[in-house]
């Protein structure tokens, strides 16, 4: 399986630049999550690596050879859209074997490859089914079977659960992962929701405005994000704005009023304006001992596994932590609580240029 | 705000009863949520509150007055819908004026609630604009502020958050409640998302296959789910198999299928019935004994790993361990997992099979 290699990708649209200056390696047989806002360019990405939209400018490469020139059919990378594209007149087995008749596969070998893949995909029970006829995860299946069916050495996976229910969703990530690394296919999995990618990425690239802005494991995208963008999209966070102060094995960050914060340790100078990023569900709250600052609690919800509780801090606006839901009914709304957070939890970036607030817009 | 209530409401097509019976309930100034797998039923439901559809049988009741017969129009509903449906000619002004100004509500008023209402959203900035230059979100702010602006008490939400993204909407669910709320307006709000249903409701009622599956908190729910569905639908579980094997002291001894035994509270049922526990990922600890489990894999959630296990007793077990702990576990490795015993519910086996009890689609 291919390593596949974009170089300064640039693609416009009129005045939109839905590639601009991207930069990705995906490295042969792993599961990469391209995760983004809408309108960040992702499937514009995947549509480039398959060959269905040429760049502006850039270089394609799959195993260091030039590919900007390839047509679709000769890169052996096959994508699978959101809406599963499944012809509806044709059954199960000849949505899949749809490829391989095109192709004039030899009878045996197609035959061979149909056993497989319903297999592959626990269909074998219904290879004579009409699409309509099944359930959105087993339509989602057929899709699978009949891109990998064609002989794909890279797979596209353009928001493969977005047209499922949520939680059903949740169910199939692992067993979609699972499938296709038991494949060993390289896979370009692109997807808005962050949750999915922490769960099924091996790598996961975080693109925003037509650019990769940061690559990396979902322990190092989640723990240490590398914008206030990224601290805020994948995952919710907690921001607060203030002048570094004195550096030791961690930065205290000074606020207006008074108040300061720890975090990790920075490359910042002392004096400098910094956002300080820390994610709700690092954001510790008690009603003993002592935090950063004190809080009110607004609002708690129920949401399972955890209390969302909203608070409003006099001064600094609002926070939000995420706390085990066996708190409930030791917290109520009005009560006062301490905010805290270990150094280590909270990243320090550079004030924005255009403001927080645009920064971590996210659509 | 008026109550709301559905007396053995069904729809008929044919032979098929999209729903089936559904009594509910909604009171003043409550926020209750329909949630189900696609086909429940949840969103002909929602219709025949609206008025949109006349349900073959049963009664609904609005304010205290019967709806058969009464048109969308004159039930005093606010409705807003997956597929934004905001006029693309108008901008956000006139879209969310459209209410008052069929009325015929004089125009400096006209202009006032609508104001108003997109203060309330926060696009007050951009009411000038047309639909097409606002995202998603904004345009689902700008739907809610338009169906509000009828001043209707009743908000009917069908699938709100369902086209956007998953950032968005997570952003958008807490707004959604404080502002239903800060208006004390009563809602019904269908989804099929539970972590959304969870986030936003007083009350939610679980749907499947057009019948009500149960109703309660979000708390009651996901802690003490009547139906072994709705503990797999409103959050993630492990269902082990087993029968009961003894009681005592206000406990319960479960066997599973390889002999080994997982203590419950006392839970009603007889020694010799097959059983299924339910407990939640967050419930079940690695501990120097317990059940004899390998570790398939292990997922980084941010805050937590969880670790995907199979027991000895042939049974799916995940298990969570907090994120400052370390990669404690990898793949292949042995280990003993207790249940915390209060935590766990337990259901009689039910007779179609685990998998079909639970089925998601």
């Amino acid at each position: 399986m291919p390593t596949i290699k974009l170089e300064g990708i640039g693609k416009r649209y009129g005045d939109i630049k839905a590639a601009d200056g991207l930069d990705l390696e995906v490295r042969n047989g792993e599961y990469l999550c391209l995760l983004g806002p809408t309108g960040a360019g992702k499937t514009t990405a995947l549509r480039i690596i398959s060959g269905l939209t040429k760049p502006d400018k850039g270089r394609i490469t799959f195993d260091d050879k030039f590919m900007n020139e390839e047509e679709p059919e000769n890169r052996r990378a096959v994508m699978l859209s959101q809406t599963y594209a499944l012809f509806p007149q044709l059954t199960v087995a000849k949505n899949i074997l749809f490829g391989p008749d095109i192709r004039d596969v030899p009878d045996e070998l197609k035959k061979r490859t149909l056993a497989e893949m319903l297999d592959l995909v626990r269909l074998a029970h219904r290879p004579g089914a009409y699409p309509k006829e099944l359930s959105g995860g087993m339509q989602q299946r057929t899709a699978l079977a009949r891109a990998l069916a064609s002989g794909a050495d890279v797979l596209l996976l353009d928001e493969p659960l977005r047209a499922l229910d949520a939680r059903l969703r949740i169910s199939l990530r692992q067993e979609l992962r699972s499938l296709v690394k038991s494949l060993g296919i390289t896979t370009i999995h692109v997807t808005h929701d962050h949750d999915e990618a922490l769960v099924m990425a091996d790598r996961i690239a975080v693109i925003h405005g037509g650019k990769i802005i940061q690559v990396g494991s979902p322990a190092e995208v989640f723990d240490n994000p590398i914008s206030p963008f990224v601290a805020n999209f994948v995952g919710q966070s907690n921001f607060f704005v203030g002048k570094v102060g004195a550096k030791r094995e961690a930065t205290e960050v000074r606020g207006e009023n008074g108040r300061s914060v720890m975090a990790q340790p920075c490359s910042c100078r002392e004096g400098e304006s910094v956002v300080v990023a820390v994610k709700v569900g690092n954001t510790e709250i008690s009603k003993e001992g002592e935090g950063f600052f004190e809080g009110r609690v607004e609002r708690i919800l129920f949401e399972g596994r955890n209390l969302h509780i909203d608070l409003e801090v006099g001064g600094l606006g609002h926070f939000a932590a995420k706390v085990p839901s066996w708190r409930l009914g030791k917290l109520s709304m009005g009560d006062k609580v301490q905010i805290r957070w270990s150094a280590e939890k909270a990243s320090v970036f550079p004030v924005p240029p255009g403001g927080l607030e645009e920064e971590l817009r996210v659509e | 705000m008026p109550r709301v209530e559905l007396k053995r409401v069904t729809m008929r097509y044919g032979k098929l009863r999209a729903v089936d019976e559904v009594d509910l309930t909604i009171a003043d100034g409550e926020y209750v949520t329909i949630l189900g797998p696609s086909g429940c039923g949840k969103t002909t439901l929602v219709r025949i509150i609206a008025g949109i559809l006349e349900p073959t049988e049963g009664e609904v009741w609005i304010g205290g007055r019967e709806m058969r017969g009464v048109p969308i129009e004159e039930r005093d509903v606010g409705y807003v819908f997956q597929n934004i449906a905001l006029f693309p000619h108008l901008d956000v002004e006139d879209n969310v004026s459209y209410g008052p100004r069929v009325k015929d509500l004089p125009r400096e008023e006209q202009v006032q609630v609508a104001k108003r209402y997109l203060e309330l959203v926060k696009l007050l900035d951009k009411m000038e604009m047309f639909p097409s230059e606002l995202c998603g979100g904004e345009q689902q702010k700008a739907s809610l502020a338009r169906a509000l602006a009828t001043g209707a008490k009743l908000l009917l939400l069908d699938e709100p958050l369902s086209a956007l993204d998953a950032r968005v909407r997570v952003d958008l669910r807490y707004e959604l409640r404080r502002i239903v709320k800060a208006l004390g307006l009563t809602t019904v709000h269908v989804t099929h998302d539970q972590e959304e249903a969870m986030s936003v409701s007083d009350r939610i009622m679980v749907m499947r296959a057009g019948g009500v599956v149960e109703t309660g908190t979000p708390e009651q729910l996901y802690t003490q789910p009547k139906d072994i569905f709705t503990a797999n639908f409103v959050g993630e579980t492990n269902l082990l198999e087993g029968w009961v094997k003894g009681r005592a002291e206000g406990k319960s001894l479960i066997e599973l299928r390889d002999g080994s035994t997982v203590e419950v509270t006392e839970c009603g049922h007889k020694e010799g019935d097959a059983v299924v526990i339910s407990v939640r990922p967050e419930f079940v600890f690695p501990f120097t004994d317990g059940l004899p489990s390998r570790v398939q894999y292990v997922t980084y959630m941010g805050t937590y790993w969880r670790v995907v296990a199979q027991s000895r007793s042939e049974d799916r077990v995940e298990f969570d361990v907090p994120a400052a702990e370390g990669k404690l576990y990898h793949q292949g490795q042995e280990v003993y997992l207790m249940v915390n015993r209060r935590a766990a519910v337990v259901y009689p086996r039910p007779l179609e099979g685990i998998a079909e009890a639970v089925k998601l689609e």
